[in-house]
């Protein structure tokens, strides 16, 4: 019987810094596509901006004409299954299907872009520490470089941060054909059809709209902040400043929300909306979620039919 | 740190669904169904609040706030911390779909219990208030951080690396979130102490309705 031991590559120490320039390049390459995107390129105005959700929902295409509750189901059962996915080929022919979808739906690649930036943090923590950190098992590829033998990089580790990485990306993107290609008050209403509690959908519309109240209500007294000379340093009285601002906020926001509340009570609010939205199902709904599960499937048999190994 | 879909194994997921769903149940059933929109509406605030940067150094941490979202709402906080989730996956994609499960649970238990001590160590003191609001915002991440690696680690083996940094990660940000929820507290007792009972959805005067 024969022991499994790591298989070990030598390569030249001249080769190290390569593997610093990938990530870096690509982090700066997708921070640069969406700062040249940004409306008007200020960085203190980025943390601040909230994208609309359903800015296209009215637009017209395949996915936007898909039953509701059909997409919903769909699409979340087509997430679960491709994070469920072990190997790398599969989950990027997932990928490949999320951006067909945004595709079809003629949906704007800035707000995928933008989902896809938001990851890169967690992200680039995987990528960059997993080949150095990942337990090393027998059948794996480990490239030492030169004379260093401290610093190894196990090509297993570097494979199973991709892996996380398009399923992340690919979940993300899904998101868009998810919430854009409908309004938002339809896209709850066909949720609490399919057996979400109505006072849930409830929370979500109000929390949704209330956010933008307060965003303009925090940036208010952003400005009168600045205007008074604050100015972000580290140091104890920003914290307190900050801490100042939040407790205003709250106060601001719990008054509203009695007021909100009362005034909801005086145009008769009972505990839910009412419910305008129409559903009809038709044949082509059935079958686009035929065709979306039906691929998740076949990604799903071939993944796990594949043999599991490096890159494989 | 919200964990991102692609992380964790199915099993995990829906065992986290499961379990956060139940707290989420427990959490409204603690409220009664006509406060819900007040705190739904108050959800959003906190997520504002989430989005406020700190400088540090050379960089910047934006608050997690699970342990101020106990303080002030107390059981209903889970229902809260969830819906803000919900809200920053849909909108910014910080956590993943598939993942809101797990990452309810990360900041909702955190905050559960920071409701519990808040409220029984908060006594009748300015001090003491503030005290308990410090141990809150500190408590609050350094659960979430403990329990973010814990669910890493039990994602697989290899991922041990990734919980060790992240936990690292988070030790200067459990300073400042410490500091500025013992600002707010102080500045809430000072100006509207209500807030701090845990029961902001009984109107100052009843409304008759």
């Amino acid at each position: 019987m024969t022991t499994v031991t790591p298989q070990i590559v030598h390569l030249s120490s001249a080769l190290l810094p390569l593997l610093l320039i990938f990530p870096i390049a690509a982090l700066s390459a997708l921070r640069w596509a969406l700062r040249t995107t940004d409306a008007n390129g200020d960085r203190e105005e980025r943390d601040w901006s909230i994208p609309a959700i359903d800015a296209t929902g009215r637009a017209d295409s395949c996915l936007h004409r898909w039953d509701v509750r059909c997409k919903i189901a769909t699409l979340l059962l087509f997430a679960l299954l491709t994070v469920s996915l072990t190997s790398l080929w599969p989950t990027l022919a997932a990928l490949l299907v999320s951006l067909a979808a945004i595709w079809l739906a003629r949906l704007p690649w800035r707000n995928a872009l933008r989902r896809v930036a938001a990851m890169t943090g967690f992200l680039s923590m995987f990528l960059l520490i997993m080949p150095l950190t990942a337990v090393t098992r027998p059948a794996d590829v480990v490239l030492i470089f030169g004379q260093q033998d401290w610093f190894t990089l196990n090509l297993r580790g570097l494979e199973l941060a991709l892996l996380v990485s398009a399923k992340a990306i690919t979940v993300a993107l899904l998101m868009e054909p998810l919430l854009a290609t409908a309004p938002l008050p339809r896209t709850l209403e066909g949720l609490s059809r399919l057996g979400v509690p109505r006072q849930i959908t409830l929370m979500i519309l109000l929390a949704h709209r209330y956010i933008f109240v307060f965003l303009d209500e925090a940036r208010r007294m952003a400005t009168g902040m600045e205007v008074r000379g604050f100015c972000k340093r580290t140091d104890l009285d920003t914290v307190r400043s900050t801490g100042n601002f939040l407790g205003m906020l709250f106060v601001r926001s719990y008054e509203r929300t009695q007021r909100v509340y009362a005034a909801m009570l005086a145009r008769g609010f009972n505990g839910t909306l009412p419910d305008r939205e129409e559903f009809s199902l038709r044949a082509s709904d059935g079958f686009i979620s035929a065709l979306w599960l039906g691929t998740a499937l076949i990604l799903l048999a071939i993944d796990r039919l594949l043999p599991t190994g490096v890159l494989g | 740190m919200h964990i991102s879909d692609g992380v964790l194994p199915t099993s995990l997921i829906l065992g986290c669904y499961a379990g956060s769903m139940v707290l989420a149940g427990w959490s409204a059933r603690r409220i009664s169904n006509d406060e819900l929109p007040k705190v739904a509406v108050l959800t959003a605030s906190f997520f504002i609040a989430s989005l406020v940067h700190v400088p540090l150094g050379p960089t910047s941490v934006h608050l997690l706030i699970p342990g101020l979202v106990g303080a002030l709402l107390g059981p209903a906080a889970f229902l809260a911390i969830a819906l803000g989730l919900l809200l920053q996956s849909l909108l910014f994609q910080f956590g993943g779909l598939t993942a809101l499960g797990a990452n309810a649970l990360m900041m909702g238990i955190p905050a559960l219990c920071c409701g519990f001590f808040f409220r029984h160590l908060r006594g009748t003191t300015r001090q003491r208030h503030i005290l308990a609001g410090a141990l809150a915002g500190g408590l609050g991440t350094v659960g979430s951080a403990l329990l973010l690696a814990l669910l890493l680690v039990s994602a697989g083996d290899d991922f041990l690396g990734v919980a060790k940094l992240a936990l690292v990660a988070h030790l200067p940000v459990i300073l400042i979130e410490a500091t500025v929820s013992a600002f707010v507290v102080s500045f809430l007792y000072t100006v509207k102490p209500e807030l701090l009972r845990q029961q902001p959805f009984i109107p100052p005067q009843k409304l008759n309705v």
